[in-house]
């Protein structure tokens, strides 16, 4: 076991609190400045056909889960409403998909606003992430009270390129990545549960491109109807309403 | 777990209720609470524009209180208003959205409210046209769009209701508010086949809710026909299943499908004559009278002896 290491106090006071007090401030700024970057709504109200999409789509679930409770004949009706390929409410045509595609990466203001996240994102992690490295690289800057295996090295101990210390300590650099990416709790809390600084989950939406296409949720949707069978429920309830009513004339 | 649910909000509801009359009584004698007991009435969505008037208007009437309100002093002329108009002091509705719209100017919500004066005050064509003009900003404005149903309906043109319905429900086809609205217009107009395809639709909605499985089948009842009489005894027996047996309509219900299969069948349905369920039910029914209006079991005992059931 390695011996324990004494920590100047000057470290909590110069290092430790002032990243985290940094980084908060940095957060907070982010919002703003992502706020007042980001291009005003051209229309106040949505996209009449998403809408009626989410709805189509609500209405065809519903329909899925419950239809045993309908008769065949009703079900029957709905699914061809539904499904038909000339004008059924889920199909889709093949251009149709691709043209909602091509609008959505054709479509500048879209574009922009990416970039501009993009951007408000990159930029002050990039100073931040710099100014870490120059200032406070290469020592550790804080104890974990509970031990650790070993797999935390790599996480807790960035900078650090020695085996023989504690896992339970942690470097000047990865406590700034822990306040990248833990500080999301606070910001939730200071700025309100839609804010624009999570991280992690910008990094994650960043692979996704263009975000999603709504044809494919009806196409799923279509898929999961044309698939399935119809078995009514409503002739066993019978059985269950006759033993409900033996019950009561038991009592 | 459901049921759990359910009973766990069913009682938090009744405490509300209890706190509300608490409340109210607690205001009308002056004992306080007045914006506790306005709030909660918004909250709970309660109908009492009578109480709601005099309690906010003794709010309004009064500066300090008023301004101790800050920001949320206009709710509170909000509700007045809509209150106001609900016990027809239109004067008082006036006032208020005179004061919002002077402090709200474009306001879409203001803009409701004006156009449910026009509404208050039967000047439909006014309100139609003021309801257009929100719609024509807003496209999605659900409520908008049920006041003007609510227009056609108030003047009794059913008709323009429905198509007003059925354009509401090609945007918001998940709403089964509105579904249930086009079912009820639609028995109000004899149109069984179309009120039929509605109850499916709530029933695909919401399986678990035993009102719409009663009043799909009363439908398929009144429509008639051996096919549809069938269907109907089914879902009856579904709403016999989910309410426990307490349903009494359900169990004529039962009873009168019975009945009519077999006028249409003459004896010929063995499936119907093996079936138990339509005995339980008359059995039931008539235990039931027996406990609650014993003065009228020998009339339900002949009635459901002319039916052959019991």
């Amino acid at each position: 076991m390695a011996e324990d290491l004494v920590l100047d106090t000057a470290i909590r006071d110069w290092v430790l609190i002032p990243l985290s007090v940094v980084m908060v401030l940095i957060g907070v700024l982010r919002y703003f400045v992502s706020k007042l970057m980001r291009s005003p709504a051209t229309s106040p109200s949505p996209d009449p056909k998403l809408v009626k999409e989410g709805q189509v789509v609500i209405r065809a679930r519903n329909l899925r889960t419950n239809a045993q409770f309908i008769p065949a004949k009703a079900f029957k009706a709905r699914k061809v409403y539904y499904t038909n390929e000339e004008n059924g409410l889920l199909h889709v045509p093949k251009e149709d998909a691709q043209k909602a595609q091509a609008a959505m990466f054709s479509d500048p203001n879209m574009a922009m606003d990416m970039m501009k996240k993009n951007l408000s994102m990159i930029v002050p992690q990039t100073l931040t992430f710099a100014w870490v490295n120059f200032f406070f690289s290469g020592f550790v800057a804080a104890k974990i009270p509970f031990p650790l295996t070993q797999r935390f090295r790599g996480m807790l101990q960035n900078g650090i390129d020695l085996s023989t210390v504690d896992v339970s300590y942690v470097s000047s650099r990865s406590w700034y990545f822990l306040n990248l990416f833990g500080l999301r709790g606070l910001f939730s809390l200071i700025l309100g549960e839609e804010n624009a600084t999570d991280d992690a989950q910008k990094m994650m939406q960043m692979g996704g491109g263009f975000g999603f296409n709504p044809t494919m949720s009806l196409g799923a949707e279509k898929d999961s109807l044309d698939i399935m069978q119809h078995d009514w429920a409503l002739p066993k309830m019978e059985r269950h309403a006759e033993d409900v009513l033996k019950q009561l004339l038991k009592k | 777990m459901a049921a759990a649910v359910a009973a766990v909000a069913a009682a938090t509801t009744a405490e509300d209720e209890a706190r509300l009359l608490r409340l109210e009584e607690q205001a009308e004698h002056g004992g306080g609470g007045a914006w506790d007991y306005l709030c909660l009435a918004r909250r709970l969505r309660a109908r009492r524009p009578a109480h709601v008037l005099r309690v906010g208007l003794a709010l309004l009437n009064n500066a300090s209180a008023r301004s101790g309100l800050a920001s949320e002093q206009w709710t509170l002329y909000e509700q007045v208003a809509t209150a106001a108009m609900d016990c027809q002091r239109l004067d008082v509705a006036k006032d208020c959205i005179g004061v919002l719209s002077k402090q709200f100017p474009g306001s879409t919500r203001v803009a409701r409210l004006e156009a449910l004066l026009f509404e208050a005050k039967s000047e439909w064509a006014e309100a139609e046209r003021a309801y257009t003009q929100i719609l024509e900003i807003n496209p999605f404005d659900q409520i908008v769009h049920k006041r003007k149903i609510a227009i056609a309906k108030a003047q009794g043109n059913m008709s323009l209701a429905i198509g007003y319905l059925n354009k509401y429900l090609e945007l918001f086809m998940a709403d089964h508010d509105a579904w249930r609205e086009l079912a009820e217009t639609y028995v109000s107009l004899q149109m069984y086949k179309q009120a039929a395809f509605c109850y499916e639709e709530l029933i695909l909605s919401q399986p678990t809710i035993p009102l719409y499985h009663i009043a799909y089948a009363e439908v398929l009842y009144t429509m008639g026909g051996l096919e549809n009489l069938q269907t109907a005894k089914k879902y009856y027996a579904s709403t016999i299943q989910l309410t426990g047996g307490k349903n009494t309509r359900a169990l004529f219900g039962v009873c009168l499908c019975t009945s009519a299969i077999n006028q249409l069948t003459k004896g010929r349905n063995k499936e119907e004559e093996g079936s138990e369920l339509q005995r339980l039910a008359a059995e039931v029914l008539l235990n039931n009278y027996k406990q609650q209006a014993p003065s009228k079991a020998p009339l339900i005992s002949s009635l459901l002896k002319n039916m052959k059931l019991s």
